[in-house]
């Protein structure tokens, strides 16, 4: 062997360099509209957080009574002893929510697609993928034997000629694969025709709905939005963003669920998420249901939030959701207009090369039910104060 | 405010290219014996036609070369107002380049405000020893090989481009003169050379830029997965021909999967054994003869994008139309992709080039058992 584990200190530098590396900030407290970030007071822009109920008390309520009644954890694989009443309870609700048969939950979103997707296609099947999904589609799509294609991003006409090409190689199952609401641009998929030309061509629909979950069809998701949710073969989801908890889940027809439980490795293969985790999951899909001014709220902050900062001269892009990019261009600059945001009390992330393309870094707006008009305007002002300080627009 | 163009012909440009030679430089008898026929005159011709049938001919003063390297082009577009500045010594052509760098100095001298040739590579080469970055560049593609930044995509491209420039509504970039050593080149040695860099006409959509390298180890990656993938679809099919285009990435697949390819060339390979080393259209026709059931692995050429119609003349339309269209496995490593988001097309037959337009986009592999949609463009734009 050429070397040890001096290539982990070498690697690290080589990222540095490029300035590829994280900053990993600390959050002295809740994730909440204000945050203590590191010391300093600041309005949360960053967060997934979008209804505001990481910190929501029902949430927290629900969880403490869990714990005093089932413990800290569930003592094992769901698979073997670790399903609690509790965690059916959740699945229940989550399939009510979804209006589908059957669901499950996951650790993780990305722990659904990692293992799920896997085991719905081998050889002589093909995956369809649009080319920003999530990284946990592609990875997911990765650990297949089956063939796969990329589509431009949410371009229907190409997608038509994947399937029509898929058609012609008379595969034996094919599965279009594609986020709900993409995480850097904030646009929606155009699932009715998605679905449309899945129906035509006998492909089978997988959508994952992390960032469209709360937010859209009354915070029911994609499916009720696009009045879909039969249509939609694999809904996967997570409880860690809009729903203000943790964890991933799965809905769909009874025999998709039961199809999980035996082969999804992920979910065979890694212990339950602690009853706590499930209490509060169902308080969040109780709290959407019961206070549907949340949603109502957060979807005025992100017309408001939208218009103001256009009429700054910022490009949103295509945002369609409460995730507002503010476009500035090159790298360096997005990552100076976050650090002077930070300055301005004001934490949001810069999203740069190569997450998004070259010319195309920008500031991730991410909006929340909790932010009042003040939040807004502030966060507003200081956009204004700082474009002309750093020549942005 | 009148232009002032600078024309020339490189009369012998591309006659190599459907007679499997790949260049012509130096050869110029060897492709004529092989039944090669002038076809930049043509080209040149077609493209100040369309030129003028887009603008006032009052605007634009011409400057060229007596005879097949200019002037008789000028005249049968129709052009009147000519101004022969350098004689040709004799009728012979093939020693143009000498030629070709007189007429440039000339061109120098009358203050051309553009150069506007009709070649290849060579051409552009030739032009660009003299010129240097003092005048911009337009060339008219007719050669084998055009990897260089200054051609318009297609003879309608550069007359159009033309057009634009005249009008100022195109800039003055930057691009790169690009040529590979045609010595090494026949012998199937990949020798690309940058010569420098010129001053062109920018527009994006149609010029083609210089042949941009990725040399990276993930690029190589990408090329052994093109190979599993190459390997699998040959034992897929075992009856198939497979005919392996021209270029870097084929020729690493070919290398990989163990036939011995012809880095430049068109080969063609039946259960994995060479039936057909560098053929020419006549070649591959008569291998078609004898393995009707046939597919062709090509990779986008270049910066450009090309997969039919540059560096693979031999890939005439009679062979691909032998072959069919949805025999073609297109395959390209993901970071030539990004400087050639479109495939191109230009076979020469507009029928054929029609059936591609109406396929829209074609599906590129460009990793194991992993394919993207990727638009097609042909000259019927």
């Amino acid at each position: 062997m050429k070397e040890k584990t001096e290539f982990l200190e070498r690697e690290y530098k080589e990222l540095e360099e490029k300035g590829y590396t994280w900053v990993i900030r600390d959050l002295l407290g809740p994730s909440d509209v204000h945050v203590n970030v590191e010391g300093k007071e600041c309005i949360m822009l960053a967060s997934n957080n979008y209804l505001n109920l990481a910190n929501h008390p029902k949430l927290k309520e629900a969880a403490m009574k869990a714990i005093e009644r089932y413990g800290a954890g569930a003592g094992s694989d769901w698979s073997i002893a670790g399903t609690m009443d509790i965690h059916q309870k959740l699945y229940r609700k989550i399939a009510e929510f979804k209006n589908t048969e059957d669901a499950v939950t996951f650790q993780t979103g990305f722990a659904v697609n990692a293992g799920v997707i896997p085991q719905l296609a081998g050889k002589g099947d093909i995956l369809i993928s649009d080319e920003l999904n999530h990284g946990s589609i592609i990875d997911g799509v990765r650990l297949t034997k089956a063939d796969r294609a990329i589509y431009s991003h949410s371009n229907m006409g190409e997608l038509e000629k994947v399937l029509q090409d898929a058609d012609k190689k008379n595969y034996r199952r094919a599965i279009i694969l594609t986020d709900g609401v993409f995480s850097m641009d904030g646009d929606i998929a155009k699932m009715d025709e998605i679905c449309k030309l899945a129906e035509e061509y006998g492909a089978m629909v997988y959508v994952d709905d992390a960032h469209g979950e709360g937010v859209l069809g009354d915070g029911h998701g994609i499916g009720r939005e696009f009045d879909l949710e039969k249509k939609i073969d694999f809904q996967v989801g997570t409880f860690s963003k809009a729903f203000g908890s943790f964890g991933g889940m799965l809905a769909g027809s009874e025999s998709l669920i039961k199809f999980a439980y035996n082969t999804a490795r992920t979910w065979l293969l890694s212990a339950a998420f602690p009853p706590h985790v499930a209490a509060a999951n169902i308080a969040a899909l109780e709290v959407v249901e019961e206070e549907p001014e949340r949603v109502k709220k957060l979807w005025d902050n992100t017309r408001y939030f939208k218009k103001e900062i256009e009429s700054l001269g910022f490009d949103t892009g295509y945002s369609q959701t409460p995730i507002i990019p503010a476009i500035v261009g090159d790298s360096k600059k997005a990552k100076e207009l976050a650090e002077n945001l930070y300055k301005e009390g004001i934490f949001a992330l810069a999203i740069v090369f190569p997450m998004v393309a070259r010319d195309k870094a920008r500031i991730r707006n991410q909006m929340n039910a909790g932010m009042t008009r003040e939040d807004l305007d502030k966060i507003l002002s200081a956009y204004e104060k700082l474009s002309t300080k750093l020549k942005l627009v | 405010m009148t232009s002032k163009i600078g024309f020339i012909v490189n009369p012998v440009a591309g006659m190599g290219g459907r007679v499997g030679l790949k260049g012509t430089d130096g050869v110029v008898k060897k492709a004529e014996e092989l039944g090669a026929r002038p076809v930049a005159p043509i080209k040149a011709e077609q493209a100040v036609k369309e030129f003028l049938s887009m603008h006032h001919e009052g605007d634009v003063k011409w400057f060229t070369c007596s005879g097949v390297m200019g002037e008789d082009e000028l005249k049968k577009a129709g052009v009147k107002d000519i101004k022969i500045v350098y004689f040709l010594k004799s009728g012979e052509i093939g020693t143009t380049a000498e030629d070709t760098k007189k007429v440039c100095k000339k061109f120098l001298e009358e203050n051309v405000d553009l150069v506007f040739f009709c070649g290849g590579d060579g051409t552009a080469r030739d032009i660009f020893e003299v010129v240097k970055d003092k005048t911009p560049v337009l060339g008219i593609p007719s050669g084998v090989k055009m990897h260089s930044g200054v051609f318009g995509i297609n003879t309608s491209a550069s007359a159009k481009m033309l057009h634009e420039f005249v009008n100022k509504r195109l800039t003055i970039g930057d691009v790169e003169i690009l040529d590979l050593d045609e010595e090494k080149y026949r012998k199937g040695e990949w020798n690309i050379r940058i010569f420098g860099v010129a001053k062109g006409i920018i527009e994006p959509t149609y010029v083609q830029v210089g042949k941009t390298v990725f040399k990276s180890v993930s690029d190589d990656e990408i090329k052994d997965e093109l190979s599993e993938h190459i390997a699998d679809e040959m034992n897929m099919h075992p009856d198939y021909l497979y005919i392996f285009g021209s270029g870097g990435t084929i020729d690493y697949i070919a290398k990989k999967i163990g036939v011995e390819n012809t880095l430049l060339g068109i080969d063609a390979v039946y259960k994995k054994k060479l039936v057909g080393k560098d053929l020419n259209e006549e070649g591959l026709l008569r291998v078609l003869d004898k393995h009707p059931k046939a597919k062709v692995i090509l990779s986008p050429i270049g910066a450009q994008g090309f997969i039919l119609g540059r560096g693979n003349l031999q890939l005439s339309p009679r062979v691909i139309k032998r072959i069919g269209l949805d025999n073609i496995i297109v395959v390209s490593t993901p970071s030539k992709l990004i400087s050639t988001p479109v495939i191109r097309v230009d076979t020469g037959d507009k029928q054929l080039d029609h059936e591609f337009a109406e396929k829209e986009y074609m599906m590129v592999v460009i990793g194991y058992k992993l394919s993207r949609v990727v638009r097609i463009q042909t000259n019927n734009f």
